[in-house]
């Protein structure tokens, strides 16, 4: 019966030749898929939003928000996991973003996708940042008069009712209808994006198969890949259900984090302030959305606001705008193309930087002296690191590719020159060790992304150990198919168990917590498919 | 199922669907994935079993089947999961318990004086009480000569039932301040098409006037022969209400009266309260003509409806040129 039905489908949507791009078996590793996390949580976001669009009235956005979160059965799980939506969009959104960059992957013929990528990031921060605003809470008023502050600083009045409407009124339905008009836009992107990344020129191939531009498979290859279904499908089902279980989880969990340290607010916090006009509201110190928070700060920098919003924002904007045009080399690799990688680097340091700083400084100024002193160690140290490292040999080198190593190296980096700052300061024994321990994980883990001189691949090495890859794949196959039925035993107790949670008040997220679990749980079950099925002992890059 | 074919008259078994897809997979990779025939003389069968697991799948089909069964299992446990959850497309319920005591305000928040409210007013004031969308004629009546005159208790009869109920009577200075339920129990129309008539406008003169203030010749001949200078009357089909007893039917098609508000009067500040309603419920919710003797009946049957809480304000309109 369940075979009929899905030969029905299959005939009938011919997923096998949907023009999507096929997949080489080694590419089916999270970094190649960044683009589905990022649009996984587009459409979780799109879907809460539109449950949340029933309940909001934009002429009463506190109240509204109020009654969502305490009264509509559900209510407070669906908001929250629509501020994390997003924030985890705006999040894979930067990794996607940095690891694209750090492979080269705007260079030709893919400058378009590129573009149309960094658009889409800068609207989806507006998207943000308006519906951020809808709260209607202290923090989102005030980031609203900051926001539009900036604007008439600039020169750009006119555009504050454009943007705000009569916001200071109490009506929000221009930011609403705003909101989702931008909302549009990235959908109506996101298919040109997707069409041009997936359809016309494929993935980018790993650089052991193509390090020099254009890094492209030709058609003729690429379709001896897998299809797009069922393999590519699974995958991918694995990952966006991933994605919506820590949506859902995360934030459902905070709120029943209580008192956390202001500084933690702007990150953690997924409750509503005070409304504006409230005596409570006297006491707390205003800071904008997280992923402003850098923003926020360069606007406390000593030259005027113009200026600070010329150098913080528009300038990096335009640099990522036009870096396929300014790099025209055909090197793909990091190491090879040190100028835009160093560059790279700093943005990724500056951003993270001037956000805490933000963060602990809320609104304080700061002078010229201050700026270069957080500023120019972290530039030179990273500076003079890849300049020091030398770039591969042809032959032998382990990829730089991997987003998350790369931000662990940044953050090493930052916590390395920090204690080293310490120890300039304030020497002492604590922050002797303190040195010793960051200094030691800084080189490891710099070596670790450094090419591999010591290590040789040789063939005969490789072919020895095929017949042993695959006794050991198959005792983990059969331990994952064990997995997957403990696990389908544990989502029905907690589907069971989802039917007792109350619709409001404090337990009410509990159901989130559940749900995100049981997201997690099929995500899970379709990664363990995908292992058992399609998994081969040795998955070769050609 | 196996596919099955006819062989001139006995029917043949053939491959089951599952082995034809295997073999349809196998031919596929035989295509994509260069089989190499040389190589499969030189090795035999050994290359050809090593090529069939390498680009078609070393997971046979039994074992296949059944993780897909697990993912079903999981998918259906998410749905079961979810089916609760769907309660957030269904809206909160405003119910209210009690009636709330509602002062009476003007548009712009001051509390209405009960001793400067004009007395025989054509001007409609209207204020929404218990929920915000129910909304009440505040009147002061008086006699022709425009004295405000004393409205007693009484009680009123529901023709459509026969049953009774007891209408409190007016309030204020001169007990003679009322408010009824401006939505005509006939078919639920609203001022200005119902409202209340002052004595000057009960003649025949009225009965050639433009909507919304004519008046029937019934509902003219009914107001002499009970004596009363002014009347509620409905202009959408004709419907007359007593407002000096009660609101009472006074001519059909109407065969409920209108629900009163209860009013109470604090003299020392001259402020007015709404505190309950007594007759049927609103228009429709008393549409079986039974007076509800628990009133927080019908509010909670007005699911979606919000209370109005402890102030209503008094619009005003006035619909005679």
């Amino acid at each position: 019966m369940f075979e009929r039905v899905k030969n029905w489908f299959k005939e009938r949507i011919n997923m096998d030749d949907l023009p999507f791009f096929r997949t080489p078996d080694y590419m089916y590793h999270v970094g190649d898929w960044l683009g589905a996390l990022v649009a996984g949580a587009f459409f979780y976001t799109v879907i809460s939003g539109l449950i949340l669009l029933l309940y909001y009235n934009p002429e009463a956005g506190y109240e509204a928000t109020q009654t969502i979160i305490n009264k509509v059965p559900y209510g407070s799980v669906v908001l929250y996991s629509h501020l994390y939506g997003a924030y985890a969009m705006i999040i894979l959104a930067y990794i996607h973003m940095f690891r694209n960059y750090f492979v080269g992957a705007y260079k030709k013929p893919r400058e378009l996708v590129w573009i149309l990528g960094v658009l889409m990031l800068a609207i989806t921060l507006g998207t943000s940042f308006l519906g951020y605003s809808l709260i209607g809470d202290v923090l989102a008023t005030s980031a609203v008069d900051v926001g539009a502050g900036i604007l008439s600083s600039m020169g750009l009045g006119f555009l504050v009712p454009i943007f705000f409407g009569n916001y200071s009124a109490g009506d929000y339905a221009r930011v609403l209808g705003l909101h989702i008009i931008f909302v549009a836009l990235i959908g109506l992107l996101f298919i040109v994006h997707f069409f041009l990344a997936d359809v016309q020129y494929g993935m980018m191939p790993s650089r052991k198969v193509k390090d020099k531009v254009p890094a492209v498979y030709p058609k003729a290859q690429w379709t001896k890949f897998n299809p797009w279904w069922p393999r590519n499908f699974i995958y991918m089902m694995s990952l966006v259900f991933l994605t919506w279980g820590f949506i859902l989880i995360v934030p459902n969990l905070l709120v029943y984090l209580n008192g956390l340290p202001q500084i933690a607010n702007p990150f953690l916090n997924p409750k509503p302030a005070p409304p504006p006009n409230s005596p409570a509201a006297a006491s707390v110190t205003t800071y904008p959305p997280w992923f402003f928070l850098f923003l926020y700060k360069i606007a406390d920098f000593p030259a005027t606001l113009t200026e600070n919003i010329v150098i913080g924002v528009f300038i990096p904007l335009i640099y990522l705008l036009i870096v396929p045009f300014i790099d025209r080399t055909d090197e793909l690799h990091p190491l090879k193309r040190k100028l835009f990688t160093w560059i790279g680097v700093v943005m990724i340091v500056f951003l993270i930087q001037t956000s805490l700083w933000g963060d602990l400084a809320p609104g304080v100024p700061v002078t010229w002296s201050q700026v270069f002193e957080a500023y120019l160690p972290p530039a030179i140290i990273s500076a003079v690191g890849i300049w020091l490292i030398p770039p591969p040999s042809k032959a032998n080198y382990k990829a730089l590719v991997n987003p998350l190593t790369m931000l662990g190296f940044v953050t090493i980096t930052i916590m390395f020159v920090g204690s080293v700052f310490e120890i300039m300061v304030s020497p002492s024994l604590s922050s002797v060790v303190l040195v010793g321990l960051f200094a030691s994980a800084f080189v490891t883990l710099g070596k670790l992304l450094s090419p591999y001189i010591t290590r040789t691949e040789s063939g005969s090495v490789e072919k020895a150990s095929i017949s042993g890859n695959e006794s050991k794949l198959i005792i983990k196959k059969n331990i994952a198919e064990i997995l997957m039925i403990v696990l389908m035993i544990i989502a029905i107790v907690i589907a069971a168990n989802m039917w007792t949670i109350p619709t409001t008040g404090y337990f009410s997220n509990l159901f989130g917590v559940d749900l995100g679990i049981l997201f997690v749980i099929i995500g899970e079950e379709f990664s363990l498919y995908h292992y058992i099925v399609y998994k081969k002992p040795v998955e070769p890059e050609e | 199922m196996p596919l099955k074919f006819r062989l001139g008259k006995d029917v043949k078994g053939g491959l089951s669907y599952q082995d034809y897809i295997y073999l349809k997979r196998i031919v596929q990779a035989f295509r994509l994935h260069r089989f190499d025939q040389r190589e499969f003389a030189r090795k035999g069968e050994d290359y050809l079993f090593n090529f069939v697991n390498k680009n078609v799948g070393p997971v046979d089909e039994k074992r296949r089947k059944f993780l897909q069964g697990i993912l079903v299992g999981v998918s259906a446990a998410l749905v079961a999961g979810i089916i609760p959850g769907l309660r957030v497309l269904v809206p909160p319920v405003e119910a209210i318990s009690g009636f709330p005591k509602t002062l009476i305000v003007d548009s712009s928040g001051n509390p209405i004086k009960a001793s400067t409210l004009p007395v025989n007013s054509p001007i409609i004031m209207l204020f929404s009480y218990p929920l915000k969308d129910e909304i009440n004629f505040l009147l002061n009546l008086g006699d022709k000569d425009g004295k405000p005159v004393e409205i007693p208790a009484t009680t009123v009869i529901v023709p459509q039932t026969g049953d009774k109920y007891q209408f409190p009577g007016g309030v204020g200075p001169n007990k003679s301040i009322v408010a009824y339920s401006a939505i005509c129990q006939h078919l639920g129309c609203e001022p200005p098409y119902i409202h209340f008539y002052p004595p000057k406008y009960v003649n025949t003169a009225q009965i050639s006037a433009p909507e919304p203030d004519a008046l029937t010749a019934e509902a003219v001949l009914a107001a002499q022969k009970e004596n009363l200078p002014g009347i509620i009357h409905c202009d959408c089909h004709g419907s007359t209400y007593d407002p000096y007893h009660g609101a009472a039917v006074l001519t059909g098609p109407t065969v409920r009266p209108l629900p009163a508000v209860i009013l109470e009067w604090d003299s020392s500040t001259d402020y007015l309260y709404a505190t309950g309603y007594v007759g049927v419920g609103v228009y429709p919710t008393g549409s079986n003509g039974v007076p509800s003797k628990d009133p927080s009946s019908d509010l909670e049957e007005s699911q979606f409806g919000v209370s109005v809480g402890n102030k209503s304000s008094i619009s005003e309109s006035n619909p005679f040129s």
